[in-house]
């Protein structure tokens, strides 16, 4: 509850500090700090401190799970603002309200790992979803970022249509928005609330740009600001998955042996059209963007193969996942040519920078000793538990050696090739920018070794 | 203590080296941190050969009940070894290559060895592919960094393959996880029961990943081209102990944990061998890169050792595993004068080189002694494992085709000393074709490794028994675990 | 030939089973393709003889100039959706306004708080100058 009602106090701060306060050195520093006052109220009521004692209908229910994931989606909100702060300041002039807009994120987030009622996870998508289609088109004079937002809109607006209508679909069966009741329900309309579970089911793999729903990701995460992808690709996703694992514990697990089948097609197609389609791109953002795709894929996996392994692997590959992009998307802000060429040599100029890269994009193919891999050994784990085809298992991980291929383009072009043009990074690097990658790397390569220390707390 | 102190030395002075300046400085404690893994490992195979010394287990990750279990112990002893010997050797025959950043070079080199040993020595499964593929990060890194000109897209054929072959392994390593009762510590796994039927393609999960890096045919396509483009140093750390790491994890997983299976693809993998060897010799005769043909002369004798594994009798892997040693040996210093001899003359073309004795007669006499080990003359180290390998080929019980086998890998052996006097006729002997360029790179130091390798040669060829000893209870253990299967 | 006068031999007792729609069906067939026959009848059948005059828009009579789709101050808009978004929010009164007496002081408070947020929004709007007609 803290991190619900904070987050969207800390919002409507922000929105005022704009008026009030003309330094954006200022406006930066203020949301810097209540993000991390945020992370520390969440982290205080998964300690067993929760200010607040609302009867909330049980329409909301704080597991620890859902707390753990609320810390990770914040402290890497935290990271990605410490980092990326400055940048968010070049996409416009109205910083203050951009921050109050991550925070109105995060508050759907905070309901995202924690509803236990179908209206609570349509307000929680749609309260994720608006801002974001402001952030996407926040560079007004852009017509990329323009036509992003506009399609992001458009179609998720289609894409909530459609899970309404999956809503209604299964309220009409079972005559309650409850998941407990949900799960428990009496099979009286069995088509009607398949019907409603397969909506609800196209409507989330949309969110989560799960092929073949994925169309709008590649244009809009390309068109977006950078700062502002970083932002969607990572902590919002990740939230989506969590919400996404929940609603499947509950509403599908019953009939689960009956969803494999669609659930095994959006896997492979989501693994196929992610890696292979990433393998083709020449700028590395719209090369993320797929690349995205293709990690919802694996992601995925933890539906599939529900278990603690698949919780715990949610966990650890939002973690690492996060971690990683939001390092290689605050590097990419720095680069001013966003192709594969453009890193040509950042290892001579820029050899942290570049050392900190290769970190994270090993992490995101699954190399050992990064947090990456044991994220992926986790999903696979849950898989085969949980009774996969071994094909199915065979097929993610030779999709994972292909995606080992357009992340060593960059290693590739950052270590051995010299670079064409003088001067590749356009913004100035600082010495904190460096010191919180570097702490950002150091991070993963923990994790990588002991990735059980995330869990701890999701058992207590 | 031994076994962690095998890998933290390299894994610790390997980063400390990123942090120096000069060039000298790195090569020197490079070095030093060489031999001291070699002191290392020699106290661990005599002075301080106790159990408590040689293990080393804590705790890792234990939701999924994998733990840092490090054991010298058996077939990891030689191939310990072989990695502590090698690296020092391997440093001092780069003493005097220019590197452009020397510190970085070396670092990797070492990391590169740090993985090695985690390879060797962990006898948990999970922690074993941990390192399996840590070992190759610096490795490509190396390539990639340092190598020919075609370094970037041959280095990544080569990632791309291991890699794929790695991740196979990690299914494998998941569907193994499960059917022995959620554990990845070789010991138990070895007590437990696994369904022949479920070995039968489990099986092929671990093969495929060990066979992509000895590498068996049709899985080396990778290979030659690796070994020319990569630079000589990095050359010798593949061909020399990464490619041994495929045969010494068929021996330590793949024989004993899936035994019955082992017997039942016995002859496709043999068959795969033999038509390995007898390919890469016959494409050895035609090269004229005389990195090349080292390159295709170790997919032969690679498949020779893999061959005799699956004779799956005392002397075929006994032989297999000496073998592994020699060979590693052998071809650094066949490594090392090809290098030598491509920095004094600018080229290592066979056909544009010739009467090199006249010139060079001490690199010849070293060359030549090499080589005959290479065919293995009696008396040099490669008769003894190459002998007790086609003793243990010819009365294999598990093959009706132990007859055959033999004579068909016999007649590579014949190959073998075609191409390789061959080359040595063209290139030492003759007319003399090309004068030195100027500089000497058979300095000190590389005189030094190749005479270190000579003695160990003569060594092992006349008095065996200390290495045949070190594997003979590990051996045994092994067949014996298989014999009950069966 | 019972079908044509959408008459059933044996009268569905079951008044729920699919075949029980059937006549229904049948009318929805017929009525849309009337339709479409009736339409594309006309179209078929009818003369044509369009001239400049004819196609012109309808206004009354009156000759049309100018684009309607005149550029309009952007104000316009932002003033009309304000309005809609603090109408809206108005609508919240009327339950508490019928239930205020049983709601008592928790309902009072909750309705302060609706308030306060409210007033929240309309301050900041007008310190962002929305409501300023003049630049």
């Amino acid at each position: 509850m803290n991190a619900i009602i904070f987050s969207a106090i800390f919002g409507v701060v922000m929105m005022f500090s704009g008026v009030f306060f003309s330094s954006k050195q200022l406006i930066r520093n203020l949301a810097i700090g209540l993000m991390a006052a945020l992370l520390v109220l969440n982290a205080a009521e998964l300690q067993g401190y929760g200010l607040f004692d609302i009867n909330l209908n049980n329409m909301l229910h704080f597991t620890s799970f859902g707390l753990v994931f609320n810390c990770i989606a914040f402290a890497a909100t935290f990271i990605y603002l410490l980092l990326s702060a400055r940048d968010i300041e070049q996409v416009g002039v109205n910083l203050a309200e951009y921050f109050a807009l991550i925070f109105f994120i995060l508050c759907g987030v905070g309901i995202a790992t924690s509803f236990n009622s179908l209206l609570m996870l349509f307000l929680a998508i749609e309260i994720i979803s608006i801002p974001l289609y402001i952030l996407t088109g926040s560079d007004k004079r852009n017509l990329k970022s323009n036509e992003a937002s506009l399609k992001y809109f458009l179609m998720g607006a289609f894409s909530t249509g459609i899970m309404l209508m999956g809503i209604a679909l299964i309220y009409g069966a079972t005559g309650t928005f409850s998941l407990d009741a949900i799960a428990t329900a009496t099979k009286g309309f069995e088509t009607l609330l398949t019907g409603g579970l397969l909506l609800l089911l196209i409507a989330m793999s949309f969110k989560v740009s799960a092929a073949p729903f994925h169309f709008w990701t590649p244009d809009v995460y390309d068109g977006a600001p950078t700062v502002f992808t970083s932002f969607m690709a990572t902590i919002v996703k990740a939230a989506i998955f969590a919400a996404f694992i929940k609603l499947f514990e509950k509403a599908y697990l019953p009939s689960v042996a009956s969803w494999k089948a669609a659930l095994t097609f959006i896997i492979v197609a989501t693994l196929f059209i992610g890696n292979i389609t990433a393998v083709f791109q020449q700028s590395v953002k719209r090369m993320l963007a797929y690349s995205s795709i293709a990690q919802a894929g694996f992601m995925l996996f933890a539906l599939f193969g529900y278990s603690d392994f698949g919780k715990e692997g949610i966990l650890l590959y939002a973690a690492a996942y996060s971690a990683a992009t939001i390092g290689i998307f605050a590097i990419l802000l720095k680069m001013s040519d966003y192709t594969f060429d453009g890193y040509n040599g950042l290892a001579k100029r820029e050899p942290v920078l570049a050392f900190v890269n290769t970190i994270f994009l090993l992490s995101l193919a699954g190399i050992p000793l990064t947090a990456g891999f044991f994220a992926k050994y986790y999903m696979l784990v849950a898989a085969v538990k949980s009774g996969a085809s071994l094909w199915l298992v065979i097929f993610a991980v030779l999709c994972a050696a292909v995606s080992v291929y357009y992340y060593f383009r960059v290693i590739q072009a950052m270590y051995f090739k010299t670079a064409t043009t003088e001067d590749v990074t356009t913004a100035p690097v600082t010495i904190n920018f460096k010191v919180i990658l570097i702490v950002l790397a150091a991070i993963i390569v923990l994790l990588g070794l002991f990735p059980h220390w995330l869990f701890t707390k999701v058992y207590f | 203590m031994i076994a962690v102190l095998l890998f933290l030395v390299p894994l610790i002075s390997g980063i400390l080296l990123f942090a120096t300046k000069n060039a000298q400085q790195a090569k020197m404690l490079a070095l030093l941190a060489a031999i001291a893994t070699l002191v290392v490992s020699l106290l661990g195979l005599t002075a301080l050969k106790q159990p408590a010394y040689l293990e080393f287990d804590v705790a890792w990750l234990t939701g999924i009940n994998s733990r840092f279990h490090l054991k010298l112990d058996g077939i990891g002893q030689l191939v310990c070894l072989l990695t502590a010997i090698s690296f020092p050797l391997i440093i001092l025959s780069a003493w005097n290559n220019e590197y452009s950043k020397p510190n970085n070079f070396f670092g990797l080199l070492l990391l590169s060895q740090a993985g090695l040993m985690g390879v060797f020595l962990s006898v948990d499964l999970l922690l074993f592919y941990f390192f399996w593929e840590l070992a190759l990060i610096p490795v490509y890194f190396l390539c990639s960094g340092w190598g020919g000109e075609k370094r970037i897209a041959v280095t990544f054929k080569f990632f791309i393959y291991t890699f794929v072959g790695s991740l196979i392994m990690l299914v494998g390593i998941i569907a193994l996880y499960f059917q022995c009762n959620e554990t990845f510590d070789l010991k138990i796994i070895l007590s437990q029961k696994i369904d022949p039927q479920v070995q039968n393609w489990l099986f092929w999960f671990f093969f495929v990943a060990f066979a992509i890096k000895m590498p068996v045919w049709p899985f080396h396509t990778w290979q030659p081209d690796t070994y020319e483009q990569s630079p000589t140093p990095v050359t010798m750390v593949l061909s020399g102990i990464m490619v041994k790491m495929g045969l010494f994890a068929v021996i330590r997983w793949v024989a004993p944990v899936f035994s019955s299976a082992f017997y039942q693809w016995g002859d496709t993998i043999s068959l795969l061998c033999i038509v390995g060897m007898l390919y890469a010799s016959v494409v050895a005769i035609k090269q004229d890169d005389l990195k090349r043909l080292i390159a295709y002369s170790s997919i032969a004798h690679i498949g020779l050792m893999c061959l005799a594994l699956f004779a799956s009798n005392k002397s075929g892997m006994q032989g297999a595993v000496l073998q592994m040693f020699v060979h590693g040996i052998n071809i650094i210093g066949l490594w090392i004068v090809a290098n030598t001899i491509e920095q004094n003359y600018g080229t290592r073309k066979i056909s544009e080189l010739g009467g090199l004795a006249q010139q060079a007669p001490t690199l010849t006499i070293m060359l030549v002694i090499i080589a005959l080990a290479n065919i293995a003359l009696p008396l040099t180290n490669a008769f003894v494992g190459e002998f007790m390998m086609f003793n243990g080929m010819l009365s294999s019980k598990i093959t009706r085709y132990n007859e055959l086998d033999t004579v068909l890998a016999g007649l590579c052996i014949i190959l073998a000393a075609v191409y390789t006097l061959n080359m040595i006729k063209q290139v030492f002997y003759g007319a003399v074709k090309r004068e030195a360029v100027g500089n000497n790179a058979f300095t000190m130091p590389v005189k030094l490794a190749l005479t270190v390798i000579i003695v160990l040669i003569l060594v092992m060829g006349v008095y065996p028994k200390p290495f045949l000893d070190l594997t003979n209870e590990a051996v045994d253990a092994v067949l014996n675990r298989m014999i009950t299967v069966k | 030939m019972n079908w044509i006068f959408l008459q059933v031999k044996n009268p569905i007792t079951d008044v729920s089973s699919a075949g029980s729609y059937l006549p229904i069906a049948i009318q929805l067939i017929f009525a849309v393709l009337f339709i479409a026959a009736m339409m594309g009848l006309t179209h078929w059948l009818g003369p044509k003889r369009n001239t400049a005059d004819k196609l012109e828009n309808f206004a009354s009579g009156i000759e049309s100039h100018g684009d309607a789709r005149q550029p309009m101050a952007i104000k316009y808009f932002l003033v009309a959706i304000l309005f809609v978004l603090f109408d809206v929010e108005v609508i919240f009164f009327y339950p508490y306004a019928v239930n205020f007496r049983q709601l008592g002081w928790e309902g009072f408070f909750a309705v302060l708080m609706f308030v306060g947020f409210f007033l929240a929004g309309f301050f900041y709007i007008i310190k962002k100058g929305a409501l300023n007609w003049e630049d």
